[in-house]
């Protein structure tokens, strides 16, 4: 694999805890990857320490082999668009855009010109930011970090700042801009929907530490701890001697469950509830063990119905 | 573990913090442990036996309480009659209420002393009235600075009230109404204990600046002492030794009280309702009752202006042509000329000029560096910083002066202390740490408002320390920075406590002028000084208002 960014065993202690706990992550170049954790699970605190705002106290962060631990911020040559954008407030467009140029007079007005062509907002150089939608702030935040061509683009939930009709407009914008600047870009987000659909991979994090990584199809199917496969989707607890066979508890998403006649069934349970999605359903299921939902065409049971359950897929065996 | 090896890497401030905590300490700490050093050697019996000092420190406690009583009377309902109800002209008048705020202490002093002294108008008009010969009334001892310190400190219960009933949520008084409290219980149950906050603010602020008073004590004091005029009075007697003592036990009381206000109330300041909207201005239907309003807001406004038409009136009269009559005979600009024309008489403007403007540009540089590191630091070091900044406020001018006097008059380098003293630094000195606290808490509260990852965000786009300072934290900081350079500005300006223990021929203030003028029997020369700080001190805010205002975004 083409190691673009490397993390290698990162480590950030606070005193009451690990934010961090030796973390590696390897990155391609031109790779999307999304950080995706619950709050407290430690991606803001891994950007933070990519970014070169916190020092590790232990572990190395490599670029195409260079060691840029000990580097200060902007020595390293990452891009950073910030939570709520951090544009300053002072400066119009242009002049936030400019800030981290190095390039003086008409190199940086072309500069300038380029990075706010490049999302869609060119000619906008005298606006004042507060007059910007946040959609529009976003981009210039975007715009200005990626002015000084770095090497990695690094976002804190971007999207997390505008309301829900926006989002889904804005999210489709970025990906398309970084996909056509071609930039390394690491993510963070608690939004699954959000890393799946931005993220080329998924980098699942809690309490500091990496659970798995991966695309969101492995993730879904092929979850590698308990953590993930209860985080992403959706999952019942039935015995594993019902889920054929095995000690313990197994962990089934409700799609790989099918309703079928009481004869057949090892588990056997009364239709409560349905709740109606298009041509399919979630039903829920009173078992001896508890309830279970089951994920079936919206007409293959009636609420009251006595259901046997067949297993098709385990995703995860505790 | 490595945690408690972060805790230490974390926990390690950068050199330039800790040597910006040492010259705090030098400037605001160091002189009030040479005041205790010394103090430990004056005859701490004959302190304790004598009842001048006990009554001097009684006055100084009694009338600082009694001066909050009384502030409180006027300002509280004040802010409630301007918060709550409209009648005509009470956008104006609200504004000029707060007008004695901008009066320099030793002018309001003198305005007082022109007004309703012996020789005043308002006696000299009864005078007149009734045809004695005698002033009805002297204008002397507790009585006298109890009134000036009523007038001049209401405004800080009405600003605080005001701005305390302007952040109360209607819906809060609503709900009260809606479970059955009448007027009264919600005053009592609702209104008050949210304001309680405010109250117990100006409450500290009206103490310690009731306790820090030197002007009208030293003025209208006569016979009877406070701590301020007694620490004075021993100073110039000779007994340096009594005067030391004497100060370390006025700085005990201010800190006492200070720490003691703070640890009780001081949590909860900040604890206040937050964004809701104001209750409506309730409209005087009654037309009777709303003329009667105005009416009585506007006399009571030209109450409060009085002193400073007063002012104006005697800076117009030409010395020694105003004896018996009830109204000046004569009127001329002649002592605004002689103030203007005659070098000897311009200097001492054009002293607490640069001297004001070096004193708030350094306040303002001391304040923004301590921001960087209370705003950047979680650690001991940013609380050591932040108290270092506000402590100045807590201790009286005369203590002040008297420390940095008895500090900077050994020469000493290995004790970094050089001989300061009848140089032209030591006053400027004073002022910087005196507006320090003012300074301090404006842009303190600015560093609060940014937004961390503005300065992250200039990092990252490769700007150096300097450059982010320039560029983005001081233009962010730009109302904060107007608005504590303006306070400190006219607070430096109208200094009197310290400067009369401080300065020289060469570097003296207007405020010693106006003093020496009015010794001299030059009282329109005076006033026309006294007009003059007035103006400028006005024109300082009005600008610090202005680009305050600009710099928001």
């Amino acid at each position: 694999m083409n190691d673009f960014l490397r993390i290698e065993g990162l480590v950030r202690a606070f005193p009451e805890r690990r934010a961090v706990d030796d973390l590696t992550i390897t990155v391609a170049r031109g790779e999307f990857l999304a950080l995706l954790g619950p709050s407290g699970s430690g991606k803001t605190t891994t950007l933070r320490l990519l970014a070169g705002f916190e020092s590790p106290d232990a572990g190395r962060i490599l670029v195409e082999g260079e060691d840029v631990t000990r580097l200060t911020p902007v020595a390293r040559r990452f891009g950073m668009v910030f939570q709520h954008y951090a544009l300053f407030p002072h400066l119009d467009v242009g002049e936030n855009v400019a800030f981290g140029l190095t390039e003086r007079g008409a190199a940086a007005t072309d500069r300038v010109a380029q990075a706010l062509a490049m999302v869609d907002l060119a000619g906008f150089e005298r606006r004042r930011v507060t007059e910007l939608s946040g959609g529009q702030q976003q981009r210039v935040a975007l715009a200005r970090s990626l002015a000084p061509s770095p090497r990695v683009l690094l976002l804190d939930e971007p999207l997390s700042n505008l309301d829900p009709a926006l989002r889904e407009r804005t999210r489709r914008e970025l990906r398309e801009a970084i996909a056509r600047i071609g930039i390394t870009t690491v993510f963070v987000t608690h939004e699954q929907e959000e890393a799946f659909d931005l993220g080329d991979r998924i980098a699942v994090l809690n309490q500091g530490r990496l659970e798995q990584v991966g695309s969101a199809d492995d993730l879904y199917d092929h979850p590698a701890s308990e953590f993930v496969a209860r985080f992403i989707g959706r999952v019942n607890e039935l015995p594993g001697a019902l889920a054929g066979g095995g000690e313990g508890t197994a962990l089934v998403r409700p799609e790989a469950l099918r309703l079928v006649a009481t004869a057949e069934a090892a588990l056997r349970g009364t239709v409560t509830a349905r709740r109606f999605a298009g041509g399919y359903a979630f039903f829920t299921v009173a078992t001896d063990g508890g309830g279970v939902e089951v994920f079936a065409p919206h007409d293959a049971a009636r609420i009251g119905d006595a259901v046997g359950l067949a297993v098709d897929r385990v995703a995860y065996r505790l | 573990m490595s945690a408690p090896r972060a805790a230490a890497r974390r926990a390690r401030p950068s050199p330039w913090a800790l040597l910006l905590a040492a010259v705090l300490a030098w400037l605001v700490v160091y002189p009030l442990l040479i005041v205790a050093g010394d103090a430990f050697r004056a005859d701490a019996g004959a302190f304790a036996r004598s009842p001048a000092e006990w009554g001097a420190l009684w006055a100084s406690v009694w009338t600082s309480t009694a001066s909050v009583g009384l502030a409180a009377m006027v300002g509280v309902p004040l802010a409630f009659v301007f918060e709550r109800y409209d009648f005509p002209g009470r956008k104006t008048l609200g504004a000029l209420v707060a007008l004695p705020a901008v009066m320099p202490p030793l002018v309001g002093v003198i305005a007082f002393q022109f007004l309703y002294g012996e020789s005043g108008f308002v006696s000299r008009a009864i005078q007149a009235v009734l045809g004695t010969a005698h002033a009805p009334w002297r204008l002397q001892g507790p009585v006298a600075i109890l009134l000036v310190h009523a007038y001049s400190m209401y405004v800080y219960f009405y600003l605080f009230t005001r701005a305390g009933l302007a952040r109360l949520d209607a819906s809060m008084l609503e709900a009260a109404a809606s479970l059955g409290a009448g007027p009264w219980r919600t005053f009592r149950r609702v209104t008050l204990p949210l304001l309680k906050p405010a109250l117990a603010g100006a409450a500290l602020l009206t103490f310690m600046t009731a306790l820090a008073s030197f002007s009208a004590p030293y003025i209208f004091g006569g016979g009877f002492r406070t701590m301020t005029t007694q620490i004075v009075a021993t100073k110039l007697n000779g007994d340096d030794a009594m005067a030391m003592l004497e100060t370390a036990a006025l700085t005990i009381i201010a800190v006492l009280v200070f720490v003691g206000i703070q640890k009780t109330e001081g949590d909860r300041l900040v604890v206040s309702v937050g964004k809701g909207t104001p209750p409506a201005l309730r409209r005087i239907a009654n037309p009777v009752t709303r003329r009667l309003a105005a009416a009585a807001g506007w006399l009571l406004t030209t109450l409060l202006l009085l002193p400073h038409a007063t002012l104006l009136l005697v800076s117009l009269v030409p010395d020694g042509t105003w004896t018996i009559q009830a109204l000046p005979p004569r009127y001329s600009v002649g002592n605004y000329a002689t103030l203007f024309e005659d070098a000897e008489r311009l200097r001492p403007l054009l002293n607490s000029l640069w001297m004001a403007a070096v004193a708030t540009a350094a306040a303002l540089a001391l304040a923004v560096a301590a921001g960087q590191v209370v705003a950047r630091g979680k650690g001991r070091l940013a609380g050591v910083v932040s108290a270092l900044v506000t402590l100045p406020w807590a201790v009286p001018g005369t203590v002040l002066a008297i420390a940095l006097a008895a500090l900077f008059s050994v020469r000493s380098a290995l004790t970094l202390r050089w001989v300061l003293v009848g140089t032209a630094v030591i006053l400027p000195l004073a002022y910087t740490i005196r507006s320090l606290p003012l300074a301090g808490r404006a842009v303190f509260a600015g560093f609060r408002q940014l937004d961390p990852s503005l300065d992250e965000a200039a990092q990252s786009l490769g700007a150096g320390r300097w450059r982010r300072l320039w560029r983005v934290t001081l233009p962010l900081l730009k109302p904060a920075l107007a608005a504590g350079g303006g306070l400190a500005f006219i607070t430096a300006l109208g200094d009197f406590v310290v400067s009369i223990l401080l300065y020289t021929f060469d570097t003296r203030p207007i405020s010693i002028e106006i003093l020496s003028s009015l010794r001299l029997g030059s009282v329109g020369v005076a006033a026309a000084f006294g007009v003059v700080l007035m103006v400028v001190s006005a024109v300082a805010l009005g600008v610090s208002a202005r680009v305050g205002a600009a710099g928001v975004a």
